[in-house]
């Protein structure tokens, strides 16, 4: 059986403001293969301000809730305790070390997008807190000549420094309209260009999503700890 | 003259899907396939991938590529974003041996799938 006959899902999406331009998005994801999305501030954003008629969307697709936690360190680290119990997918970019190093710090934060210096340091840190490593596959696909090397370089380290200390990795092609979405084997593919397996790229785009959305769940207190 | 068929390289024939703002023809998707292979493989992965576009209606298309290569090629498709002003989103739909496989199991089973109404 083809390692590629399971649910994937894509944890950074962006949706618009409207119905129709939601259901389109949608409709891509579900078209490209995915069984499911986190949309980002998708409470803040659509749920609140009743944009979002979740009827109107199939019901075989599930939407979860991500928050990108930005800012300065501080506000940061604040960020993460503010939502660290509302069940949503926290995400937060790594733009520098010092953004890095406090995201990886602070227990419950679910995702560490792209961090660009990356290091042994963050990485145990990382390891120690269970954050998974996010792979952003769309600054592969809109950039070109030097930044894309950059791009690959900056995946390459971190895909090594995952390996290291054994951490999970995430991959999203981070998606504002329905032309961003690429299909899993696609990833893959683009996965390959700076070194990763398709095993997993597979993981990425399946298990490690499930296990995330799993320690999102209501019963969920720690691993192994569990209300049935 | 032909080469011998002992010396023959391997090729597979990628069926896709295009999804895109504009109308493209054949010759911007050629131009925009070749430039993507180029700016990810160079010229030296690019020869050894040769690509070739064998057929495209607007909607549906098959490359041909190396055997050993079609990973590569998924890569450069998945790596088209823009062609021209328009923006393009190209799905692989799969991989065959022959043409006639490619047009038979993966692009006409797509415009049946496609033109079947919604069950509710």
């Amino acid at each position: 059986m083809s390692r590629f006959n399971t649910k994937f899902y894509d944890f950074m999406v962006h949706l618009p403001d409207e119905m129709d331009s939601i259901i389109n998005i949608v409709s891509a994801a579900k078209e490209f293969g995915y069984s499911g999305i986190a949309a980002l501030n998708l409470k803040k954003n659509l749920l609140d301000k009743n944009i979002l008629d979740m009827s109107k969307l199939p019901e075989d697709f599930s939407i979860s809730n991500a928050i990108e936690v930005s800012g300065k360190p501080s506000k940061l680290r604040e960020e993460i305790r503010k939502y660290k119990d509302t069940g949503d997918i926290l995400i937060a970019r790594g733009k520098d070390e010092e953004i890095a190093r406090a995201a990886v710090e602070t227990e419950r934060l679910d995702i560490i997008l792209q961090p660009v210096k990356f290091n042994n340091v963050l990485g145990k840190i990382a390891s120690d807190n269970s954050i998974a490593l996010g792979f952003d596959i769309g600054s592969i696909i809109h950039t070109k000549s030097e930044d894309r090397v950059q791009e690959l370089r900056i995946m390459r380290t971190n895909l090594m420094y995952a390996r290291k200390y054994d951490l999970q990795m995430v991959l999203t092609c981070e998606p504002y309209s329905m032309y961003d979405f690429r299909s899993p084997r696609e990833m893959a593919a683009l996965g390959g260009l700076f070194g990763m397996s398709p095993k997993e790229a597979v993981d990425a785009m399946s298990t490690v999503p499930v296990d995330i959305m799993r320690k999102k769940s209501t019963g969920y207190i720690r691993e192994g700890i569990e209300i049935i | 003259m032909k080469t011998l068929p002992v010396l023959r390289e391997k090729k597979r024939y990628i069926a896709f899907k295009i999804f895109s703002e504009n109308t493209i023809n054949r010759r911007e998707l050629t131009e925009e396939l070749l430039d993507s292979m180029y700016s990810i493989f160079g010229d030296k992965g690019s020869s050894e991938i040769n690509p070739s576009l064998m057929s495209y209606d607007g909607g549906f298309g098959i490359l041909r590529c190396q055997k050993d290569r079609t990973s590569d090629t998924r890569a450069a498709l998945a790596c088209i974003n823009r062609v021209g002003r328009g923006r393009v989103s190209i799905k692989v739909l799969g991989i065959s041996g022959t043409v006639k496989g490619a047009m038979e199991k993966f692009i006409q089973q797509s415009i049946i799938k496609d033109s079947e109404p919604e069950k509710d």
